[in-house]
């Protein structure tokens, strides 16, 4: 009971914040960001106290607060976590703190609402993890999309209203056929029960016809895609990163993109189990192909924030892959592989804008021989680049490593059963993808921190203790992961089990996929 | 005992009429003009206070048998109508003058409450002249521009075609089944009688006229633009919803007959649609707003769908909702000397650094009417759709929320215009929010909050 209020505690606490801030004067406003730092730091704090109280043998929810909201559509408040949901309110808040001091020097006008976007825009991603009501999650998922509009639409570089825009009406597009797909799964699951309920528990129970399950799962599936983002529905996300302000473009690789495989793990998969087996040779394509062309678009970038951008893309891939594959195994890795991208493409994001704070360009041609220069952020560089091509020892290695070994073993399975090559060649190719990886992480590093020094003007300062404290703290988690990812991987273990029980137990009953 | 009854059941028209005397009575002894609105307000939230003790201690009663009745869902409407008069009365100082404008107000709201005890087509009739007239005069009244004449001669004009065709239809229904009641009219709608269907045929088309469905909307932003701040509000929100509210009188429970249905939701789509289209084009505040309350109303009928005890509550709910937003929008325009700039989209460019709290303001109701959650203008349009898909409508359901994504773009762009930076020359710099507005402002906006967080209070009321 204490935890369920402490969870609540967790999700609300930046609206506390944002509430505290709104009585900043204006003349004092710098104390915004120590109000900010705050609110996150705290948060942190719960999240390490609910990581620590939390029964990982449970495969259900814990520390679950149920009321009912709008009584009359069977509408209830609810939240609560499981391993899954747990890891990624566990990342959410770790980044939280960082976020906001990587912002620190960087933001520089309208310091009050800035901030309070932030607390805004982190309270709605927690909400979203935390929330087990699809009305509520909805109501969540959609607030996400305000702040994150006036972050990048104020604060955000040349061509921030076009990329905006884009933005917003890519995600509302798709969130408008998951609401309609939302209102008809809830009708429909009246008609089979007699009574109105959005709770994922209830909903999951629902057994649908193969072509309601398809239909719906079409519009999820859209919802989701577009946020992951699935090629070919990612072409707003480099827009949307390179023009928005680091702490923006931190807050969409690190949580914000985990949103839509988060969906298809704990609303696609379990709610539309037929839809999503007969789809997932098709999307393990995609996903791979999202893979490939990632990597590809990302050698061929100049703009050292666009090689990140794609990189995220085809990352993101990865996991794509792991989940459609349905082996325990792979699964397991895309969550770490979820998390992992989080740290490391977050860490990325940060660095890339403590150079442009320093030297105002992002382009790539205008850098070189930094490692002379800057020693101790070329080394944090190193680090990320290492993890984000996935070198033992990183969480990008566990990650992948989980999701390729998964996957390719589930789709030699399939293939000797059934004969269906296309999963198999999928897996394959998806190893290719690592190569690419690490050709374009490396040859980055290389154009980046290494050859003949270009300073034309001054030599920029080495990072200062408090860039220090930031990437210290990424690049511990991305080698604790890497090296010991026993806990996490016992703790969203039960989980995870119960949500590919629920795709298969649908493969026992008749009226199945074809 | 008999009398006591009569007065008690139409205590809210009773305590307006009070104060549309007392206004005229001021009038004619020329008292100091400052005190006109206090009345007018008071009036006003009394009878509001009347009407929603009336719903809550469920009182029935039909003082006039046959002609107009007394139910808890029409003093709840009666109530919620005078409820969203309350912030237009707050922001009309300045823009209103004289007892004589305040008694036009309250003469249209009382129009308004005869519409929601009506029985007969009648009572329906003069309810709905008796609101739409004055508001054809307090648009020359008010006017600060030479548009105000023009527009309130086409609102005239147009409006006169609506009542004439509800006239006609009313009397074709008449015709084939020899009663006035709306009881009758409610058996005609799926009558197979050719003069009874050309009957619903018109009064169906008249209510699209007065609530402004493409393509009967085309007075609508001429009027809204010319019209000063608080007579457009004044139509935006309680003649719209005053309209709904008889529509829902007419076709009573009934489910609407297959071919109704087709075509109602041909006009709500087209509205949709058009509304959210023509509004991305609009340089005028007041126009954007017009277009987009075209698109509401494309909304709005599809709760026509739904025959059960949803198809009220739907209504009801989003009135408030929808007549909250669109009220915080226009209480926290900032006051200038020239009219015409409190509208130019332009001219609020930057309002973020000049005005912050009228800035987020408007920001909020703007994402309301966008639909974002958890916003009150997204339950509302929810339960709209929800509606329609229980009723099994659902390819038009899904039709209409797609449709709605169109108009997200326009409410982003004022959005975007608020926080841009400020422009060069700011012209016609606003004068500090007045008191009042500014209590309206807060009064909206609590409003507003209030039903994002606890929807489930009033939904469960309405629905329950």
């Amino acid at each position: 009971m204490a935890e369920a209020l402490v969870l609540n505690a967790l999700v609300y606490l930046p609206l506390a914040g944002l509430l505290a801030i709104l009585l900043v004067p204006r003349r004092r406003e710098g104390a915004a960001k120590w109000i900010a730092l705050a609110a996150t730091t705290i948060q942190l704090g719960l999240g390490c106290l609910l990581y620590a109280r939390f029964d990982g043998s449970n495969p259900g929810l814990q520390f679950v607060t149920d009321l009912p909201w709008i009584a009359a559509w069977g509408v209830h408040y609810i939240v609560g976590l499981d391993g899954l949901n747990l890891l990624l309110v566990l990342l959410t808040v770790f980044l939280g703190p960082l976020v906001v001091l990587g912002s620190f020097t960087a933001i520089r006008a309208q310091i009050r609402l800035f901030y309070s976007m932030l607390l805004l825009v982190q309270f709605a991603m927690l909400g979203t993890f935390a929330a087990q009501d699809l009305f509520l999650f909805f109501v969540f998922w959609e607030a996400m999309v305000v702040p994150m509009f006036f972050i990048i639409g104020i604060w955000g570089g040349e061509r921030r209203v076009y990329a905006t825009m884009k933005f917003v009406l890519y995600t509302a597009a798709g969130s408008i056929l998951m609401l309609a797909a939302a209102i008809y799964l809830v009708v429909a699951g009246h008609a089979a029960t007699g009574s109105f309920s959005f709770a994922f528990e209830d909903l999951y129970r629902l057994a649908l016809p193969f072509e309601a399950q398809a239909i719906m799962f079409a519009a999820f599936a859209i919802a989701f895609a577009i946020k992951v983002p699935m090629v070919p529905l990612h072409t707003w996300l480099p827009d949307a990163h390179v023009e928005a302000p680091t702490a923006g473009s931190v807050v969409l690789a690190g949580v914000l993109l985990k949103m839509g495989t988060y969906g298809f793990l704990k609303l696609g998969l379990p709610l539309f189990p037929d839809a999503v087996r007969a789809a997932s040779p098709a999307l393990m394509a995609l996903s791979t192909a999202g893979i490939l062309y990632g990597a590809c678009l990302a050698l061929v970038q100049t703009d050292i924030k666009k090689i990140v951008a794609y990189s995220s893309i085809s990352h993101l891939g990865y996991v794509m892959l792991g989940l459609f594959s349905f082996s325990l195994l792979a699964v397991q890795g895309a969550v770490i592989q979820m998390i992992s991208h989080g740290l490391v493409a977050g860490g990325l994001f940060l660095m890339v804008g403590m150079i442009y704070e320093r030297r105002h360009t992002r382009d790539l041609a205008a850098y070189g021989g930094l490692a002379k220069i800057m020693p101790i952020y070329s080394v944090f560089f190193m680090l990320l680049t290492l993890a984000s091509i996935g070198l033992p020892a990183t969480s990008g290695f566990t990650g992948e490593f989980m999701v390729l070994l998964g996957s390719f073993t589930e789709s030699l399975r399939v293939y000797r059963e059934t004969g269906a090559t296309l999963p198999l060649a999928a897996s394959a190719a998806a190893i290719a993808g690592v190569a690419i990886g690490a050709l374009y992480m490396l040859w980055l590093a290389e154009r980046f921190l290494f050859g003949k020094p270009r300073v034309e003007c001054a030599p920029p300062a080495d990072l200062g203790r408090r860039e220090k404290l930031i990437l210290g703290a990424i690049v511990a988690a991305i080698f604790w992961i890497g090296l010991y990812p026993q806990p996490l991987l016992e703790k969203t273990e039960p989980a995870v089990h119960r949500l590919l029980d629920l795709v298969a137990a649908a493969r026992t009953d008749d009226g199945g996929a074809p | 005992m008999i009398l006591r009854d009569a007065l008690l059941a139409m205590l809210p028209e009773h305590v307006l009429l009070a104060g549309i005397v007392l206004l005229l009575v001021a009038e004619i002894a020329a008292l100091p003009g400052r005190a006109a609105a206090p009345i007018a307000l008071v009036a006003v939230v009394a009878a509001a206070g009347a009407g929603l003790w009336l719903s809550a201690t469920g009182f029935t009663a039909a003082p006039f048998e046959g002609a107009y009745a007394i139910a808890p869902f029409g003093s709840a409407a009666k109530a919620i109508l005078l409820v969203l008069a309350v912030p237009i009365l707050l922001t009309a100082p300045g823009d209103l003058a004289g007892y004589r404008a305040y008694a036009l107000v309250l003469s249209s709201l009382y129009g308004a409450l005869l519409i929601n005890g009506a029985e007969s087509f009648t009572i329906l009739f003069v309810g709905i002249e008796l609101m739409s007239l004055p508001v054809y005069a307090l648009a020359v009244v008010s006017f600060r521009r030479d548009e105000g004449a023009e527009a309130a001669l086409k609102y005239l004009v147009l409006g006169g075609a609506g009542s004439a065709m509800l006239l006609m239809g009313a009397a074709l229904v008449f015709g084939s089944g020899g009663d006035l009641s709306l009881a009758a009219f409610a058996d005609a709608l799926v009558a197979e009688d050719l003069l009874a269907r050309a009957g619903v045929a018109l009064v169906v088309g008249a209510l699209f006229v007065k609530a402004a469905i493409a393509p009967f909307h085309a007075w609508a932003p001429d009027v809204y633009e010319a019209a000063s701040v608080p007579v457009t509000a004044y139509m935006a929100v309680v003649v719209k919803a005053a309209v709904l509210f008889a529509a829902l009188r007419l076709f009573r429970a009934a489910a609407l007959p297959v071919e109704l249905v087709d075509l109602v939701v041909l006009f709500s789509l087209a509205s949709v649609v058009w509304g959210n289209l023509a509004a991305m084009r609009q340089a005028s505040l007041r126009r954007t707003i017009a277009y987009s309350s075209i698109a509401h109303a494309g909304y709005l009928f599809y709760a026509f769908l739904d025959p059960g005890p949803g198809r009220p509550a739907a209504i009801a709910f989003y009135a408030i909702a929808y007549g909250l937003s669109n009220l915080l929008a226009f209480a926290a325009i900032p006051p200038a000397e020239d009219d015409a700039a409190r509208d130019r989209l332009e001219d609020l460019r930057g309002l973020f650094s000049r005005r912050p709290f009228a800035a987020i303001a408007i920001a909020i109701a703007m994402l309301s009417l966008a639909g974002v959650p958890p916003l009150p203008g997204f339950t509302a349009k929810f339960f709209l759709f929800n509606n329609a898909m229980i009723a099994g409508y659902t390819a038009y359901a899904v039709a209409g929320l797609v449709a709605s994504y169109l108009g997200l773009y326009f409410y982003l762009r004022v959005i975007q215009i608020l926080f841009a930076s400020p422009s060069e020359a700011a012209a016609g710099e606003p004068r500090g929010l007045r008191a009042a507005a500014l209590v309206a402002t807060v009064l909206c906006l609590v409003g507003t909050l209030l039903l994002s967080v606890l929807p489930g209070w009033l939904v469960d009321r309405l629905a329950g």
